[in-house]
């Protein structure tokens, strides 16, 4: 029953001691469990960023090993283009060479390199100075050498000169460059 | 749910202040779910809380946060009506400045809604949750005796006295005596007194037998035939049977204190309030009067035998003292109301 005139007031057992107390072990839990978290969340990110380097890592190596086949290409490339520069060379060198050949009394209207051989036509005065002057030299590098003579409208002769070499000497010299 | 648990983890302490004349009383008592643990008092020289006092229930009330601050209500602006109708309130007292309770859905008590306010503000550094009528306290006190016949109940204070008449649970009157107010009343109920007791010192001092008229009729005389009357057994059994013979063995084994000089008048000035009081509930018409033929008192001070005997021989009333310790039944209360 109640006799008393007043209602008592609300009883808690939340203190200012005890407030205080909870306020603090609340905050130190906060820290604690935020510092969980962001160590939780920093873990997860460093193995996220593990495999994205591993995975950007393997992207490299496959771009190093691509690359590495790249450069062995173009090393390659440049091998097959240093040697046909020097084939170039060689060739400008012996076309060259070859135009020393031909004597001012000759002149030549047309050249045909082949893989084997030179083809070439013009016009000479007579057969000697071709004979002496041009086919003797012509002799001296090539193995085979037919030349065709047939007259010009001016008194000269045409010609053609066809030179081979033999094939296996011709191998052999590739293979000695 | 949780407060539940914190509630049954911690004791409870009750701290109950009772106000006196010039002095405060400060009872605490721990209890838990098992009863009470512990129990201290101390008294202040102070009616305001102070410093020392204010310490004193600290130091108990930090052990634990469930304390409750009883305090037993001390205003001259209260008291008791025997109705707790609101319609029939009006008829005994204007309410409209009171709280008020209704008791049992008997009988209700009041006091002064400033006289509350007042209390608050006094122990606002403790707070308080409680504050109960001395009304209430001596209902509790006599629970056992005022379900029974009509009787007169007192709880004497230093400086209160809080007086109810009971029949068969039922409030006829109640009244709250305050005894530093009623000094003036007092002085007045002496001086008659005095006045009265001059006129017995004239008639002791002899009989005129010259103002006697021999040859009066004896008409005064023929009264003398009620003496057999009273006489007769059967008056007599029913005088002896409102008698409370086990209140009376109770009693016997309280030795009452012989009056000095203080006491003698205090309880003088006791006996005037009581018998004041009485004559107003035999006078007043809105109560329900009957001869009144027990007295039942709370004693919480040490009454002395001179007021027993004023009451016995002044107001022909049987007369049964208790002694209480009021700062013991607020602390019932206060578990009353928690359930405890």
């Amino acid at each position: 029953m109640k006799y008393s005139y007043i209602k008592p007031r609300k009883k808690t057992p939340f203190t200012t001691d005890v407030q205080l107390i909870l306020t603090f072990f609340s905050i130190t839990l906060i820290m604690l469990l935020t510092t969980y978290a962001f160590l939780l969340f920093k873990d997860y990110s460093f193995s996220k960023e593990r495999k994205e380097l591993v995975k950007s890592r393997l992207a490299l190596e496959k771009n190093i090993e691509d690359m590495d086949n790249k450069i062995a290409y173009i090393k390659k490339q440049k091998e097959v283009a240093q040697k046909v520069h020097t084939q170039n060379m060689v060739l400008k060198d012996s076309i060259a060479n070859l135009f020393d050949l031909v004597p001012e009394r000759i002149t030549l209207s047309r050249a045909e390199l082949l893989k084997n051989g030179l083809i070439l036509y013009g016009v000479t005065p007579n057969k000697d100075v071709y004979n002496f002057m041009l086919q003797a030299p012509l002799r001296s590098i090539f193995q085979k050498t037919y030349t065709s003579f047939y007259p010009a409208q001016n008194g000269w002769l045409q010609f053609v000169s066809t030179n081979y070499i033999n094939e296996d000497e011709n191998e052999e010299l590739n293979s000695e460059n | 749910m949780f407060a539940k648990i914190f509630e049954a983890l911690y004791r409870k302490v009750l701290v109950n202040i009772v106000v006196k004349r010039a002095s405060t009383l400060v009872y605490i008592e721990m209890t838990s779910k098992k009863g009470a643990v512990d129990n201290v008092q101390s008294e202040f020289e102070t009616t305001k809380p102070d410093e020392k006092m204010l310490d004193f229930i600290t130091t108990y009330t930090k052990e634990s946060p469930y304390y409750y601050i009883s305090i037993l209500d001390m205003s001259s602006l209260q008291g008791a009506l025997p109705t707790c109708s609101k319609n029939r309130l009006s008829y005994y007292y204007d309410l409209s400045n009171c709280e008020y309770k209704c008791y049992d859905g008997k009988w209700t008590y009041y006091t002064a809604k400033t006289e509350l306010y007042e209390i608050e503000k006094t122990y606002k550094e403790t707070g308080v949750d409680f504050i109960f009528s001395p009304f209430v306290v001596l209902a509790n006190f006599f629970k056992d005796k005022i379900g029974g016949s009509l009787a007169l109940y007192a709880l004497v204070q230093d400086s209160f006295i809080s007086i109810a008449v009971f029949e068969e649970g039922k409030l006829l009157y109640a009244e709250h005596l305050d005894m530093e107010t009623s000094n003036e009343v007092d002085d007045i109920l002496l001086s008659n007194d005095m006045e009265e007791e001059n006129l017995d010192l004239e008639l002791d001092s002899g009989i005129d037998l010259e103002s006697v008229d021999v040859d009066d009729d004896g008409s005064e005389l023929d009264d003398l035939g009620d003496i057999e009357d009273l006489d007769s057994l059967e008056e007599l059994d029913e005088f002896d049977d409102s008698k409370d013979a086990e209140e009376e063995l109770l009693e016997s084994e309280d030795v009452l204190d012989e009056a000095d000089e203080g006491s003698f008048n205090e309880d003088y000035q006791r006996f005037s309030l009581i018998q004041t009081s009485i004559a107003h509930y035999y006078k007043d018409d809105r109560y329900e009067s009957t001869f009144l033929e027990n007295m039942y008192i709370a004693d919480a001070v040490g009454v002395s035998k001179d007021l027993k005997k004023y009451l016995e021989e002044e107001m022909f009333l049987n007369v049964y003292i208790r002694k209480t310790e009021i700062d013991a039944e607020v602390c019932e209360l206060a578990k009353e109301e928690l359930g405890l």
